[in-house]
């Protein structure tokens, strides 16, 4: 019985998650199993779903620019430069703990997966209180309701925001589940929530690249 | 242990409560298949009371039984319905998830309690868009509702943010749903089911479901933009600040032109699967329809602007639109070829299911065809919002989407029910609904040549417009008598029908295996698949029964699945499924209280439902599988 073999494989080779209730488990079933979780793959199709609504975003964006003649607008201010871009960088460093504590976590080390977690989580608050802060200051100056170029504007920092606060949501959850030992699915939670954050990363460098080309 | 034990130990691990608490809290894929039948069905008669309406209305000229606005409320239901919550839901809801993990060997979907979430944020967004119906302010601006039209200047009130909300809300659980779908095709495929081995009906939607899922943000990002114009003040569609009204339009066909291919493609996996069955024949040429159906979908997105030919865009551009629009011919006709061979070089059959497949095809070419004709970019310059162009996509819509529908209807009845329907009033059915739909299309070409324009709500005598008219709406009654004789045919063979055993058509692939209706676990011995057409390999099935008597690869330890590789189909773990769970409908009900907050401006209280939103997640992940079923 135990040496059937299905889909090429034999069935005492094959990992039971069902097995994997703490951290030794967990890291055994891990490095048995063939490829990602299903968790993951499903966190593609959200990543994927996301890229197209910001890529339908973005090409809003370009297309209220090439059929204004100003951009921005006279009267409207630029976009500054060099904040936004600090800010960014600053967070887009927030991959590597990210990725870390999936490794961490892949290989049972509890501790270091925590610590990681708090620290990508106090760099990603930082960004999202200083980004929130940011954009109320801006919306003294102009608002959505001034012309297409603001409105789509503060659409889109607004859209990715929401995607940073969600991600910050998905780390608190992390580490209160972490607190609480590791199982097989908060160790599948912490590699799903590494991609997302880069995916988030990503989003974000590309929004902000899209965002200052206005000064160009 | 005998086979008996095994599947009645497998019985109590998956069975769900009893009762209407088993319905509300259910995550099995065919509960919930049953769900989204039902509901559809209801909305499919709404979509439909809407059409005869209509056609009354049209029946001859200078007729008022209901006023303009009443009609144009009445068009714009009847196309988001048909689209949004019928023929969608119907596929993607109903078809597919009761169906795909039955041919794929698995016993549920990936995501079970995403796919339970699905279905009642799908119930919540088809109440929510008819309750504006009656309230008497239902979207009037059409079902692609034109900006300037339905901008707050020209349209004001709540007709059109029902229809921006409604969109957005439907739109969540169909992004939803095909993202279980390609993760259950890609990964819960039985163990050895190996991509070549996939039956043609999974890579159709797996094929509608990359569309649906790249094809919806961009109608999500539309009516945001739309709902943000109306109610904030932002300028996307507005041209005195700096808007643009064409960006409503290419926005929407980014969307809508890949729809079509939605709606019509898992129809062409139905028809891939009745085929077979009826002419005792391999599809021909199958890694070709495999590859057609995937790249039908694929370059529908490179061809939405030949929906804007009327607009003024530079020649450039829509000579570009129109040669991709002939591309996207070449594998819709490998299908059609594909069909016709198997056909031909099989023995058929032509029982009611195999009679919708050879109407829609005959449909579905006579829509390609006047199809190609908008290629010639003047000739469609001249039929634009003419109904030359409702004949042309109700030939689509309803010859290659719903035909199909109606044959997997009769074809998958005995699966579900366990009992046969009436064969020669199944045929009576069908020939009136191909007869009707023919005599309410086919005159729309004519009188849309002769200037008819689409949205009109009466017509004054002396236009030569009166026959045609009258024979459409005399169509009309014919296809709803052949739609009512269809499903009483159904609920008379539910109460009266012969039992049809598991296998009545010798169909070709994994759900004609097990009983019907099937078991909640749906297989007992997890299937070993060595072709596309795994039923008709007797040996595999002969050795899945002995492996059911000896206890191997039963998996009844738990709620089990296993887990393959995305291509090769190698077994890479096996998982403990999530079972039934209150947390579904809670999160739909907390994202409905949004979308009626945000229709009636209330911002605060939409804050609170998100914190809602996030409490019910909380709850949802709060028991992981592995220790609530320990």
């Amino acid at each position: 019985m135990a040496d059937y073999v299905a889909g090429g494989v034999p069935e005492r080779l094959v990992p039971r998650t069902t097995e994997a209730r703490n951290a030794r488990e967990a890291r055994l079933v891990a490095e048995r199993r063939l490829g990602p979780s299903v968790a993951f793959w499903g966190m593609a199709m959200v990543i994927a779903s996301e890229a197209t609504l910001f890529g339908t975003f973005i090409g809003t964006y370009y297309y209220l620019r090439f059929s204004n003649a100003h951009w921005p607008p006279p009267g409207t201010p630029e976009p500054r430069v060099v904040v936004p871009l600090i800010m960014v960088g600053v967070l887009a460093t927030t991959s590597l703990p990210m990725q870390l504590a999936a490794m961490a976590a892949r290989r049972a080390r509890l501790w270091a997966a925590r610590l990681l977690l708090v620290w990508a989580l106090v760099v990603q608050c930082g960004y999202l209180v200083y980004e929130i802060h940011d954009y109320v200051h801006q919306l003294r100056s102009s608002t959505p309701q001034d012309n297409a170029y603001s409105s789509i504007y503060y659409t889109l920092l607004g859209a990715d925001h929401a995607h940073v606060a969600i991600g910050i949501l998905f780390v608190v959850w992390l580490l209160w589940k972490l607190a609480r030992g590791l199982t097989m699915y908060r160790l599948n939670a912490v590699q799903v929530v590494a991609f997302y954050w880069h995916a988030v990363n990503l989003l974000t460098l590309i929004v902000i690249g899209v965002v200052l080309s206005a000064r160009l | 242990m005998s086979a008996a034990v095994y599947e009645e130990r497998l019985e109590r691990m998956w069975q769900s409560r009893p009762g209407v608490l088993g319905w509300v809290m259910t995550t099995d894929h065919k509960r919930i298949g049953l769900l989204y039948f039902w509901t559809t069905l209801v909305l499919f008669g709404a979509g439909g009371a809407e059409a005869l309406v209509m056609r009354t209305q049209l029946i001859q000229p200078n007729q008022h039984v209901v006023g303009p606005s009443t009609y144009d409320q009445l068009f714009t239901m009847h196309g988001i319905t048909m689209i949004f919550f019928f023929i969608i839901p119907m596929t993607t809801g109903a078809f597919g998830n009761y169906l795909l993990p039955l041919m794929l060997g698995a016993r549920d979907m990936a995501f079970p309690r995403m796919n339970a979430l699905s279905f009642w944020i799908f119930l919540g967004s088809g109440i929510f868009i008819y309750t504006s119906l009656f309230l008497g302010i239902a979207p009037n601006a059409g079902w692609f509702d034109y900006v300037p039209l339905a901008s707050a200047k020209f349209d004001p009130g709540h007709a059109i943010d029902f229809y921006c909300l409604g969109i957005i809300f439907n739109g969540i659980p169909s992004s939803l749903t095909a993202a279980n779908f390609i993760v259950t095709i890609l990964k819960m495929r039985a163990p050895g089911m190996s991509f070549n081995r996939m039956p043609l009906f999974c890579f159709a939607f797996l094929a509608a479901s990359w569309g649906l899922l790249f094809a919806l943000p961009s109608l999500t990002a539309d009516t945001i933009f739309l709902f943000l114009d109306r109610n904030i003040g932002t300028h996307f569609f507005d041209v005195a600040r700096g808007g643009s009204t064409l960006l409503w339009q290419h926005l929407f066909w980014i969307f809508g032109h890949p729809e079509v291919y939605i709606l019509i493609v898992p129809a062409f996996g139905i028809a891939t699967e009745i085929i077979p069955a009826f002419t005792q024949r391999r599809v021909v040429a199958f890694p070709l329809v495999a590859v057609a159906e995937l790249l039908v979908v694929f370059i529908g997105f490179g061809v939405w602007a030949h929906h804007m030919f009327a607009t003024g865009m530079p020649t450039v551009t829509v000579v570009f639109f129109a040669a991709a629009t002939a591309i996207v011919v070449i594998p819709s006709t490998i299908q059609v070829f594909a069909w016709c061979m198997t056909f031909v070089t099989g023995n058929a059959r032509f029982k009611t299911p195999l009679l919708f497949i050879a109407g829609f095809i005959f449909m579905f070419v006579a829509g390609g065809l006047t199809g190609i004709m908008f290629i010639a970019v003047p000739f469609d310059q001249q039929v634009t919002d003419t109904y030359f162009i409702i004949a042309h996509f109700h030939y689509i819509i309803f010859g290659a989407a719903v035909f199909p529908i109606f044959g997997g209807m009769y074809f998958w009845f005995p699966k579900v029910t366990g009992k046969l329907y009436f064969e020669r009033p199944g045929q009576i059915s069908f020939w009136l609904i191909f007869l009707g739909t023919n005599l309410l299309f086919f005159p729309m070409h004519i009188v849309g040549l002769a200037g008819m324009t689409r949205r009109v709500y009466t017509y004054p005598a002396g236009l030569g417009w009166g026959p045609e008219n009258l024979a459409e709406s005399i169509g009309a009654y014919l296809t709803a008598f052949g739609i009512v004789l269809l499903f009483a045919n159904l609920v008379v063979s539910y109460f009266r029908g012969l039992p049809a055993g598991p296998d009545p058509w010798h169909g070709a692939t994994l759900e004609w295996t097990i009983p019907s209706p099937p078991p909640e676990y749906n297989f007992a011995v997890i299937p070993k698949v060595s072709s596309a057409y795994a039923n008709w390999d007797y040996a595999d099935r002969e050795e899945d029964r002995q492996k059911l008597a000896q206890g191997v690869m039963v998996l009844e330890q738990g709620h089990e699945q296993p887990v393959s590789s995305p291509i090769d189909g190698w077994w890479a773990e096996i998982v403990e499924m999530p079972h039934d769970s209150p947390w579904p409908i809670v999160l739909a009900l907390a994202m409905s209280v949004v979308f009626i907050l945000l229709l009636l401006h209330l911002w605060m209280g939409v804050c609170f439902a998100l914190a809602g939103i996030v409490l019910a997640l909380l709850g949802w992940h709060g028991g992981e599988p592995q220790e609530s079923e320990a």
